[in-house]
């Protein structure tokens, strides 16, 4: 399946990793591997004889619009309205009836899960770092075209997350010049020519043809698009090429705007007709009984022709007096259309600089105390500043004012230190760590300068077919970012350690610059459920009030905010649509270290690190357990429960509630649950594999969101992580991981349905991001010349989620059996176990 | 009433050609009275129209749907018939309440006397509204900078003018062309009076146009939406929509027909999206105000204008700390010291716990008394249209104005053009640019199109209280510029006496069956002269200002003749849409998708059929939509039938390709064989065919 050229693919992805890792680890393994695994290779071979994929990534297509389409007829043609659809995947070919998003149904999320079929490691369409407010924006294409003019970027930043983890793509089993990708959000290398060319041919149309569309309007949007679709028809002619994709967003950015059923048609006709174009070409071509033709979207769209989506400004929210005055850092920009500044792609953080600041007034830039991702619509991630880092920073400007009361001078100087005590070990300890680190990353740099230096300034054109530019730049480009991380990081460190280092004998607040002590653009640690439920934004009407021990009463002097209850109870006076609540927010989840519920929960010594916690309101609330057994089968339990509270020591507390209606995810009352027979509040209190719960709830309104939470909000560990290497290689893992932990925000705000936080813009069409069923529910249609051995009018209805998508494409190719057992050449690549299934009912079937 | 259509159409060939026969004896006395004076019989002919009307045995048929529209359907002699939508509308203003059916448009669908849809012609269509203006209204539109509403026409006898000519969407783009040639050439070197207001009138002439053509495509739509009976085909819907809608672009009437679907589609979606944004952006704005949002419906459940509304008892209390006017464009209500005794509309409304508006009081609600702030438009590009500001009635038309006046002074007065002066296209630019992103309500897009709208919606919403309705009536005359515009009131009035005298020429022998022959005559050109002279016709037409029309003398079988080219020109029209199907992505004609997935075999072999047995020379593109589906079908009785067409057709173009098919070597034998036959045959019949036949159609 794999031509010997391969291996250079190998190098590549070698250079991504510390250094000496695949000598130390992977290489023994993969001998072993492949001396244990040729003969099931070669049987493989001999069942599966699809030799090449091509793998249309459609956006936001939900599976019951296609299907609803499909079965519509049209008039005009007496046909299907999707005819090619109908043609290809519904007369020759297998669909999958039940096909879900794992985790949230946000684009970057979600094709992470379908392009690398490990669990989500990316958990928004925009990240930020806590630390350094490093924001990742994965969506955005245009900085890799223009730094990767310069050499300064080669691969999206989502794949550069990734490959820093270790995880490869489904297209890097293939080597560069056996593949062709689209343009997309897990792009490998910029390609300028598909630019120029597009320009080019856009023109390229007889006299007649430009003079109506000049009329009509010239249309430029899909330019790219045309010739990305002109360049994967020529591609489909080459021989060598084994792997070949491309990404279609038209539905999603339609049906964002536009929620009639006309103008979806539309736009699913297109893709149709796109879809004949490809099935017409690969039947031309020498292979086409060997070639499977795959349909996949990473969500589903919900939209309704009845209703407007609705937007709710979480921005306003956070910077009101009432939301705590925020300056609130996003990467997308408020009202983007309505901005001359909307116009230039390429900007840091955006800060929207609130009048409502306790005491940050005119500080936006320095001191912005929110970031916020609003990214996906029907959800939204918050970040707020470490609770204690705002106590501090409001108790250093009151001992720095002049007129400040002698008596209040004492208390105030003792509660600043008794707030740096209480959180000094738990900083003093992340400091040690992060340092550790950043002398690993000194190191790596300065290898990795070597590395650079080595490396051959002239290349051959063969070479440049085969990628080596891109894996040179790659180089270049890791060190750029390793120099930023430790610049950035270092800096925080410097001002922790200016933090940790102050001494209450010899301090004095008038001598103290506020910013060597609270670092700037920081978030600092995530905010515990305590900090959450009390958190402090600014200081009390009353002013600061002493106990009458004489210390400074911490309840009264600050204004305090309980962002659970303050997110839910946010209502609307204009509640105009009948199907739509006047609460934007449905609930609120976080999570909670499992090691802060051992005195509550018996079994957590055998629990993930992460139990999610679902808030709805104080009686309506949930914990999700999940536990995986050795084989690393993930297992969850939810447990219903009311008034969870932290206090300031820690410790956790809430009371067991039975199940009844109105809990998040509304799953007792959903009629479309489906339990074994005789049961029901019993089955649910149980612990259940992933795949039962998925099998009970993935009809119901909030289809698998029970998994989808954990998914979303836990963090998770990567089965292929080597656990042996070098000093440096172990602390940059750990360093990398830090970075994974740090963009993890402090709440996920899930909207209520037809609700969404777009601040960007409008989408009154429809929106997607939550864990509704319809959001969720996406499309995987496969078909194939007869060796594929694609089952032909075939519809599998068991559910599936999108971790079954990579290792299911991966044995269609005969490169993964048993879903375990993989193809050694893979193995050296990187690939690991998956801890999805395949879908067995499409492999070698007829 | 559509089986009774069916009837009609359902005449015998006999009984078409007798029909011919009449509509000769017309041409002859229609074209007589041309030649003595046309005017002076169309006077008298509106004189006589009633009693003609009422002596006329009229074939008039109506289906009436319970709500909101009827159907009439009136036979015209010669084979066609006029199809009129009435509205039921409700009273605005006037003492009485109850409403009353109003002729809103008018089609004149040519059938040529026969049932076949595939010959059929739609050929003129009114909005009944629509009239010429009178003497002081043309000579107010030609005052410039007068943007003002100077009173209504008030009676409207004549026959209405048609807003379009469906057939020949061509015409209108060269008349513009002309008309824009003479501003520029003659006209504007003058004088700054005479450009300005030659200009001015040039203007008004054509948003009134614009005005009655939104008009007629959001009631054609609303028509369509609710499923009534059908007045035309899908495909035609879209197409007169397309053509409707392309009127806005200089040469919008040469876009060839397959583009009109998509295009139509293009801005349905456009239109969806605008208003959806816009009702997104109002109720956020509302919602950060402490404002109320009240979406208004057309009959169709579409919101297509919206309400804001304060409450009374939010004035004292003051909700929200900051008004931000931003979008909004009126003033600050909580400043606003004559909200607090405001003694103009209000309303009473009830809200339950979940803020949701409910019909009464009960337990649990909460009464709240409403003060309309404004209404605005919401199918506009980028933001709401205000077009009533309930305190400060020139608000929206000082809005409207601003871009207007910009664009008269610097055109009108100052003759600067910003393909002349490089320094005003570059500050306009940059002021354009400014206002429209940053979406500032100046200097936008007119709001003609929802103003236009809203007249719509004032007469056929009637969720909407009297009071209330008749106040908006009142202040959106204002935010009119048109001095040549007509008054709600006296529209509903000039359609009525419109659609009378439409009706009565429709009956006229002189009248609309007259104008039909004439232009079956025009139709004619094609089918009797070469290229060349049809450029000249054509020329003649354009620089005479469309007052020269070539039309073929009576006395040739004309309805036969139109019979066969309309619906060869139907199926080449079909044969290309089914030949583009899904080839956009395909830089080779083989590659794209082969059409027997996508279209019903059958449809497509009996318009190849048609062809094999009427094609002509003149069929160009019917020679490359056979020759296209050739290459893209698998099917052999298909392709079998390509190449009968082919053959038949039998121009150069169809040789050549008959000639390339017989060379392919991945084509069957038998196929091959069978277009080396055609040739063969084909060069024997060309012998007899050229000396037989000089130029033209070889229909002859």
């Amino acid at each position: 399946m794999f031509s010997p050229d391969k291996s250079r693919r190998v190098a590549s992805r070698s250079i991504l990793l510390p250094a000496s890792r695949l000598s130390a680890t992977v290489w023994p393994a993969a001998l072993f591997s492949l001396s244990l695994s040729l003969l099931l290779l070669l049987s493989a071979h001999a069942n599966a004889q699809t030799k090449r994929l091509v793998i249309l990534k459609l956006d936001g297509l939900p599976y019951d619009t296609v299907d609803r389409v499909v079965r519509e007829q049209d008039p005009r043609t007496g046909k299907s309205q999707l005819p090619w659809i109908d043609y290809v995947f519904y007369q020759r070919g297998t669909r999958l009836e039940n096909f879900y998003v794992r985790g949230i149904s946000l684009s970057g999320p979600s094709w992470s899960l379908l392009e690398t079929g490990q669990h989500q490691q990316i958990k928004g369409n925009v990240e930020f770092d806590r630390y350094t407010m490093h924001a990742y924006d994965y969506l955005n294409l245009l900085p890799l075209f223009v730094k990767g003019a310069r050499g300064k970027q080669v691969d999206m930043p989502a794949v550069e997350v990734l490959d820093s983890l270790g995880v490869p793509l489904l297209s890097d089993a293939y080597a560069h010049q056996e593949k062709y990708s689209g343009f997309s959000v897990y792009q490998r290398g910029p390609r300028y020519l598909t630019l120029t060319n597009a320009l080019q041919n856009r023109f390229k149309l007889p006299p007649r043809e430009l003079f109506d569309e000049w009329t009509m309007g010239l249309e430029t949007r899909s330019m790219v698009m045309d010739e990305l679709i002109r360049e994967l028809l020529k591609k489909l002619k080459d021989p060598r090429i084994e792997y070949l994709d491309l990404v279609l967003n038209d539905f999603d950015h339609v049906a964002h705007h536009n929620g009639d059923n006309s103008s979806q048609l539309q736009v699913l006709k297109e893709i149709d007709a796109l879809i004949g174009t490809v099935w017409t070409t690969i039947q031309q071509t020498p292979d086409a009984e060997r070639t499977a033709l795959v349909i996949v979207s990473d969500h589903g769209m919900n939209t309704d022709p009845q209703i407007y989506g609705q937007g709710f400004n979480l921005v306003k929210l956070l910077g009101s007096s009432a939301g705590g005055g925020h300056h609130v850092a996003t990467k997308r920009r408020l009202l983007l259309d309505y901005a001359i500044k909307g116009l230039i792609p390429f900007y840091d953080s955006i800060i929207t600089a609130t009048r409502d600041s306790y005491y940050l007034r005119g500080q936006s830039k320095e001191y912005p105390t929110a970031m916020l991702d609003f990214d996906g619509n029907e959800r939204a991630a918050v970040h707020l500043r470490d609770s204690d880092l705002n106590l501090l920073h409001i108790l250093l400007q009151q001992l720095q004012r002049k007129d400040l009361e002698a008596r209040l001078r004492a208390p105030l100087t003792d509660a600043f230190f008794n707030v740096r005590e209480h959180r000094r070990a738990e900083w003093q300890s992340e400091l040690n760590e992060l340092k550790e680190e950043l002398g690993a990353l000194n190191r790596s740099i300065a290898k990795q300068q070597m590395l650079f230096e080595q490396q051959p300034k002239q290349l051959t054109e063969e070479e440049k077919k085969q990628g080596r530019d891109d894996e040179i730049n790659r180089i270049s480009s890791q060190l750029d970012r390793w120099r930023r991380n430790e610049r950035e990081y270092s800096e925080f460190a410097r001002v922790l350690t200016n933090l940790l280092a102050l001494k209450k004998d010899t301090f004095n607040a008038g001598r103290i610059r506020i910013e060597e002590i609270i670092p700037k653009q920081s978030m600092g640690d995530r905010n515990d459920v305590y900090r959450l439920q009390n958190y402090v934004v600014g200081l009390a009407p009353v002013g600061l009030v002493l106990n009458p021990a004489g210390s400074l009463d911490m309840e009264r002097s600050f204004v305090r905010v309980n962002y659970f209850a303050l997110l839910h109870d946010t209502t609307v006076r204009n509640n105009l649509q009948s199907r739509v609540s006047n609460r934007p927010v449905d609930f609120v989840a976080t999570s909670i270290p499992a090691k802060s519920l051992a005195p509550l929960v018996p079994e957590s010594d055998k629990l993930e690190r992460d139990v999610v916690w679902a808030y709805k309101s104080d009686d309506k609330q949930a914990l999700i357990f999940a536990r995986s057994d050795d084989a690393g089968q993930l297992s969850f339990r939810y447990q219903p429960i009311k008034n969870l509270r932290q206090s300031t020591d820690g410790q956790i507390t809430f009371d067991i509630v039975e199940w009844q209606t109105g809990l998040p995810l509304e799953i007792v009352e959903d009629p479309a649950l489906s339990l074994p027979a005789g049961s029901t509040k019993e089955w649910l209190s149980q612990w259940h594999t992933d795949l039962e719960w998925l099998g009970a709830l993935h009809r119901t309104q909030h289809s698998n969101g029970l998994i989808g939470l954990f998914e979303t909000v836990g963090r998770h560990a990567l089965a292929q992580q080597p656990t042996a290497g070098t000093p440096d290689e172990m602390l940059m893992r750990r360093f990398v991981q830090k970075q994974r932990d740090l963009v993890e925000a402090d709440l996920l705000v899930l909207a209520n349905n037809h609700w969404n936080f777009d601040a960007r813009g409008f989408n009154p069409g429809g929106n997607h991001g939550s864990f509704l069923r319809i959001s969720t529910h996406s499309t995987w249609m496969l078909a194939g010349g007869s060796q594929t051995g694609i089952p032909r009018a075939f519809v599998i209805k068991d559910p599936y989620d999108s971790l079954s998508f990579v290792p299911t494409m991966l044995a269609l190719t005969g490169n993964l059996r048993d879903d375990r057992s993989l193809a050694p050449e893979l193995t050296r690549k990187g690939f690991g176990p998956f801890p999805g299934r395949v879908v067995k009912e499409v492999i070698g079937k007829q | 009433m559509h089986h009774l259509k069916r009837e009609s159409k359902g005449l015998d060939k006999n009984k078409a050609y007798f029909g011919v026969l009449d509509i000769r004896k017309l041409y002859r006395r229609s074209w007589s009275v041309a030649r003595c004076s046309r005017g002076i019989l169309l006077v008298l002919a509106c004189l006589i129209g009633n009693s003609v009307a009422a002596q006329t045995e009229v074939n008039q048929q109506e289906t009436t749907t319970p709500d909101l529209f009827r159907l009439e359907r009136v036979q015209v002699d010669g084979g066609a018939e006029l199809v009129t939508i009435h509205a039921k509308l409700d009273s605005i203003g006037g003492e009485s309440h109850e409403p009353e059916w109003v002729p809103l448009v008018s089609v004149l669908r040519d059938t040529l006397g026969d049932s076949k849809l595939e010959n059929d012609r739609l050929r003129y269509l009114w909005e009944l509204t629509y009239t010429r203006p009178t003497f002081w209204q043309r000579v107010s539109g030609a005052v410039p900078f007068m943007y003002t509403h100077i009173g209504s026409k008030q009676h409207a006898d004549k026959v209405p003018p048609p807003l379009m000519d469906l057939s020949a969407a061509d015409r209108d783009v060269w008349n513009k062309i002309c008309w824009r040639a003479l501003q520029t050439i003659l006209i504007d070197p003058v004088g700054t009076p005479i450009r300005a207001s030659s200009r001015s009138y040039q203007q008004n002439i054509t948003d009134l146009r614009r005005s009655h053509i939104i008009r007629a495509l959001s009631l054609l739509t609303l028509y369509q939406e609710l499923g009534h009976e059908p007045i035309f085909t899908a495909a035609e819907q879209k197409e007169i929509q397309a053509r409707l809608l392309l009127t806005d672009k200089t040469f919008g009437g040469l876009v060839d027909e397959l583009k009109l679907p998509g295009f139509y589609q293009k801005q349905a979606s456009r239109v969806e999206d605008n208003v959806g944004h816009n009702w997104e952006l109002l109720r956020q704005q509302a919602e950060a105000n402490g404002l109320y949002f009240e979406p208004l419906e057309m009959p169709d459940g579409r919101a297509t204008h919206a309400l804001l509304w304060v409450a009374k008892s939010d004035l004292a209390k003051r909700p929200v700390e900051r008004f931000d006017p931003r979008f909004l464009s009126i003033s600050d209500p909580w400043s606003d010291k004559r909200l607090l005794n405001w003694d103009g509309y209000s309303d009473k409304r009830y809200f339950d716990r979940e803020h949701r508006r409910i019909e009464s009081a009960g337990p649990e609600t909460a009464e709240v008394e409403l003060i309309p702030l404004a209404l605005y438009g919401l199918d506009n590009p980028k933001i709401p249209a205000l077009l009533v500001d309930f305190r400060d009635k020139r608000n929206p038309k000082r809005r409207e104005m601003s871009r207007r006046v910009l664009q008269d002074v610097t055109r009108n007065v100052l003759a600067v053009s910003q393909f002349g002066d490089i320094p005003y296209l570059l500050g306009r630019s940059v002021f354009d640019f400014v206002t429209g992103r940053r979406g500032m309500d100046i200097n936008q897009p007119s709001r003609l199109k929802t103003y236009a709208q809203l007249k719509l919606l004032l007469s056929l919403d009637d969720s909407l209280e009297p009071e209330l309705r008749s106040e908006i009536s009142d202040r959106v005359e204002t935010v009119s510029l048109n001095p040549m515009e007509n008054s709600i009131q006296a529209e509903r009035k000039l359609a009525r006496q419109q659609y009378k005298a439409l009706l009565a020429y429709a009956t006229r022998p002189d009248g609309l069956p007259a104008k039909l022959a004439r232009d079956r005559r025009a139709e004619m050109t094609p089918l009797e002269h070469g290229k060349l002279a049809q450029i000249f016709f054509r020329l003649a037409n354009v620089v005479s200002f469309g007052k020269y029309s070539h039309r073929e003398p009576d006395g040739l079988d004309i309805v036969g003749r139109l019979d066969l080219a309309r619906q060869r020109s139907y199926h080449t029209k079909f044969l290309r849409e089914v030949a583009r199907t899904g080839s956009e992505n395909s830089a080779k004609v083989e590659l794209a998708p082969k059409i027997e997935v996508v279209w019903n075999l059958d449809q497509v072999k009996s318009s190849l059929r048609f062809l094999a047995e009427y094609g002509s020379r003149q069929d160009g593109k019917a020679v490359v939509a056979a020759a296209n589906i050739f290459a893209r079908t698998n099917d052999d009785e298909t392709r079998r039938a390509c190449l009968a067409a082919l053959s038949q057709i039998n121009n150069g173009k169809a040789r050549s390709e008959l000639l390339r098919i017989s060379e392919q070597k991945d084509v069957d034998d038998d196929l091959r064989s069978l277009s080396v036959q055609y040739l063969a045959n084909r060069r024997g019949t060309d012998a007899v065919t050229n000396s037989n036949t000089g130029t033209g159609s070889p229909d002859r």
